[in-house]
């Protein structure tokens, strides 16, 4: 067992990573019924953000930008895990601007445009940042290790899987405590009911769509300084999302936060033992699970399935 | 035997009961008619009995064989077809096309992947022919899309008559006709009655009252009245609903 | 009484005709354009490829984003055949195509009852599930590297034998198979088969109430279509003399996605082959311009979903359509784009 519960605490954490990650991609799938394959772009976006935040091209912004700089850099982070999502949530709305002609015609549609956008943005970064690896600077009070019970661990990795609680936690309370949550559960299962309400579905997608890309910029904020900077980043993110919406049932948000802690712990179990095959674990549990369980494992009944 | 018998049928969704033992026969030959209310069950009834949903409890059987909870593709293959209260064409292709791929000639070679179809002369006269039946000779190379409403009604009932079935059903075919179309529409039905075992769901009393040999009454999600026009012009509920008097 | 002539019942319908002589032609004068014989091989190997993707995608509605798997199976297993078995053209091929049909067919276990969006889904986990094993068994493939150093076995006919090192030659040879799946592509489309699928795509509801086993339709066209993906990679790891797995990633099974959907696959046969070279040529000459062509083609692409869904063909067909005619020349470009649908 003592051998067993370093990997199991791992697999937690990376697990509520994967959750955090899941979350902006649930908001999206299960109120606009719409698979955003832009998700991973738009996470990859959110740290360029960050990153831009933090430690900006002096030469471009002159005097203003040696003051900011000489700003503590706990000052510039935490104003950057601020912002950026804010920003990224401003390309998303704008995205879903564009994601409005396809409303309405064939689902296969919405699908194809998030593709081609999610293209459109890493060649963007690609183009603006480079194609080489950056990073983003962390305040040094999160980063480096600590011992706990004779075993060393990333104290970065800790204060992320703090992130990922607390981002889970708001959006828990936005959908359960606040109205937009109930508007937002009602298009979860049926948009004719939100119609029906008398509630201004154009506003709420807008709003929604800009909260799911916010959300994949956050996750992007806390990953990076764990899986690095590159401008196809966005594809190791996008894929364990739609894993986790799958298994853990289109539309449901505890399904999200279980599918990826579940993801999480198979990854970080099986990395102990395999670690070739460590990621492979999240594929198999996924097409074990819904081949038991087409709707996933908290699914509710939904327009998208056949 | 009946050609075709439902015996105690059973289905609910979730907690709402929909269907409760129903019991439905009807004759080889006949025009049958279902009527009730809206949201009585009629439709969820044609739904069970065609195959999109499995009863909970119950049997259905057409001459005698046993086909409850087969898929609505086994059901069909045995020789049922039916309409579609809301309507289900291939929009994109034409009247002719959208009768073709119906033809049980067709549905048996629908694995060839070589010969062509178009070149099948065949097949595309015995759509003709269906086509006519239905009131839509000329309309051949239209879009299914492009027809007016009413021909898309005629449609509707074309496909399911192009798989020479041995019971058809109809669900609501007058729906959304006007009163010159749904007389139309009753002649096509007289039509049909002379060689086809025919099942119609409606609404417009009139409109069954003067086709059907039997009416069945289903509302609460049960069979509360069975019997000819005649009879049932008697009946309590038909009576009450003020809707007797006008057949 | 219903007697129809039409293109649609040809072995050789004229536009193949006219395809088929720019590409048998193309050897002559491909160089003095400026461009270079092997775009040629890439360009009719993606056809191959676009063409049996779009039995899927334009013809039944399925849309795959993980389709690179078939074409890399293919790649890895003609790769896989020449260097541990012996060296065979013909048997590669078969060995590639049957590896294809069989994990599409397995794959297709799984997704058969799905459609639209929940079927995207599972196709790329499928996908990914691929190209992962591709990276990381790398006894077999090599790992990342892939297979290197795979041979061009000799075209082998009875008593003739051709060698195919040469990109002309291996341009022959491939341009045959191109036309072989051409025709029997085109037969298929206008078959029961066909027509039964594209019934699928407009309303599986009904198709499954006419009485047709939907379920067995999706699996059988999706095995077909992998195991035409399969023969595309075969060529392409020949043509590479090599197998890697750039080819199944996400990445990979979106940009074809993307071909078919520009060059009109939803409305035309000749869709994807008018896409694949749309993509080529741009790679090609927007590639010299700029870095970030890419970026270009993936703005084009949005452009083409948001305005065009029907793509360059559904483009012209609307284009002619409206000039109705007013020059034969255009006539004809428009019966060319149009039958693929009769």
């Amino acid at each position: 067992m003592t051998h067993v519960l370093p990997h199991l605490l791992n697999g937690l954490s990376l697990g509520l990573l994967f959750a955090l990650i899941a979350l902006g991609f649930m908001l999206i799938v299960g109120v606009m019924e719409l698979i955003n394959l832009a998700h991973g772009s738009l996470f990859a976006l959110g740290a360029y953000f960050a990153m831009v935040i933090v430690a900006p091209d002096v030469a471009w912004l002159g005097a203003a930008g040696e003051a900011w700089l000489a700003l503590p850099l706990s000052v510039r982070y935490v104003l950057a895990i601020l912002v950026a999502p804010l920003l990224v949530a401003v390309v998303g709305m704008g995205l879903e601007l564009c994601m409005r002609r396809t409303y309405g015609r064939k689902a296969e549609y919405g699908l194809l445009l998030t593709f081609g956008a999610a293209l459109v943005i890493e060649e963007t970064i690609r183009l603006v940042w480079g194609p080489s690896e950056r990073y983003l600077q962390v305040p040094q009070a999160i980063s480096g290790a600590f011992l706990f019970a004779g075993l060393v661990y990333s104290k970065y990795k800790l204060f992320a899987a703090l992130f990922a609680m607390a981002a889970i936690a708001l959006v828990w309370l936005l959908l359960e405590r606040t109205p937009y949550g109930a508007i937002i559960k009602a298009g979860a299962h049926d948009s004719e009911m939100v119609r029906a309400l008398g509630i201004n579905l154009t506003r709420l997608r807008l709003l929604v769509f800009g909260l799911g890309a916010g959300l994949a910029g956050f996750a992007g904020i806390v990953l990076t300084p764990i899986w690095g900077l590159r401008p196809h980043v966005g594809i190791d993110a996008v894929i364990p999302a739609f894993l986790i919406i799958v298994l853990g049932g289109v539309g449901s948000f505890w399904g999200a936060v279980i599918g990826g802690i579940l993801v999480g712990l198979a990854v970080g179990v099986t990395g102990a033992y395999a670690a070739e095959w460590s990621l492979l674990s999240m594929y198999l549990l996924l097409i074990a699970v819904v081949t038991v369980r087409a709707r996933g494992l908290l699914g509710k009944k939904s327009a998208l399935e056949a | 035997m009946a050609l075709f018998e439902a015996r105690g049928i059973h289905k609910r969704f979730g907690q709402q009961v929909v269907l409760e033992h129903v019991d439905l026969s009807f004759e080889a030959g006949r025009l049958s008619g279902i009527m009730g209310p809206n949201g009585a069950g009629k439709t969820t009834c044609f739904n069970v009995l065609t195959g999109r949903h499995r009863p909970d409890r119950g049997r259905v059987t057409l001459d005698g064989e046993d086909i409850t909870g087969l898929s609505p593709d086994a059901i069909a293959r045995r020789g049922i077809a039916r309409s579609f209260q809301v309507m289900s064409l291939f929009d994109e292709n034409t009247a002719l096309d959208n009768l073709i791929v119906a033809l049980p000639e067709v549905r048996a070679r629908g694995f060839d992947m070589f010969r062509r179809l178009s070149a099948d002369d065949a097949a595309a006269d015995r759509a003709s022919a269906v086509l006519a039946r239905v009131g839509l000779a000329g309309l051949e190379r239209r879009r299914a899309g492009d027809l007016a409403y009413g021909e898309r009604r005629a449609l509707e009932i074309g496909i399911a008559l192009a798989s020479r079935p041995r019971l058809l059903f109809l669900d609501e075919p007058t729906s959304g006709l006007g009163s010159e179309s749904t007389a139309r529409l009753a002649e096509l039905v007289q039509d049909l009655k002379r060689d086809h075992s025919v099942v119609v769901i409606e609404h417009d009393m009139q409109f069954l009252f003067a086709l059907a040999d039997t009416i069945s009454v289903i509302h609460w999600g049960q069979v509360i009245a069975n019997g000819t026009p005649d009879a049932l012009r008697e009946n309590a509920w038909v009576r009450r609903s003020a809707l007797g008097g006008a057949a | 009484m219903t007697k129809r002539v039409s293109s649609a019942g040809r072995w050789l319908p004229r536009e193949m005709a006219v395809l088929l002589v720019a590409l048998a032609t193309l050897p002559l004068w491909i160089e003095p354009v400026g461009l270079y014989q092997y775009l040629g091989v890439e360009i009719a190997i993606w056809m191959i490829y676009g063409l049996g993707f779009n039995l899927l995608l334009g013809y039944s509605g399925l849309p795959s984003f993980g389709h690179g798997a078939f074409f890399g199976i293919g790649a890895y297993a003609f790769g896989l055949f020449q260097l541990w078995a012996f060296e065979s053209l013909w048997l590669g091929i078969l060995c590639a195509v049957f590896a294809a049909f069989v994990a599409g067919a397995v794959v297709a276990c799984f997704l058969s009852h799905r459609r639209g969006i929940y079927f995207a889904l599972m196709t790329i986990a499928f996908g990914q599930v691929f190209w992962f094993i591709a990276i990381k068994w790398h006894a077999v493939t090599g790992g990342e590297d892939g297979l290197l150093n795979i041979p061009r076995p000799a075209l082998d006919v009875g008593l003739a034998s051709a060698g195919l090192e040469s990109n002309t030659a291996l341009y022959c040879f491939v341009l045959a198979v191109l036309a072989a799946v051409l025709v029997l592509l085109w037969r298929l489309v206008h078959s029961p088969f066909g027509k039964v699928l594209q019934a699928i795509r407009q309303n599986e509801a009904r198709a499954r109430f006419v009485g047709y086993n939907v379920w067995m339709f999706k699996w059988t066209v999706f095995s077909l279509s992998a195991a035409i993906a399969g023969l595309a990679g075969s060529l392409f790891s020949m043509a590479q003399q090599s197998a890697y797995p750039d080819v199944i990633s996400l990445h990979a099974s979106g940009i074809i996605v993307m071909m078919t959907l520009i060059g009109g696959g939803f409305v035309s046969f000749w869709g994807p082959v008018i896409g694949v070279t749309v993509y080529f040529l741009a790679r090609d000459v927007l590639g010299t311009l700029t870095e970030t062509w890419l970026l270009w083609f993936g703005l084009m692409f949005v452009v083409a979903v948001l305005f065009k869904p029907e793509g360059i063909a559904g483009a012209w067909q609307e284009h002619v359509g409206a000039a109705s005619g007013r020059s034969r020349a255009r006539r004809a470009l428009a019966g060319l784009l149009s039958t693929g649908r009769d």
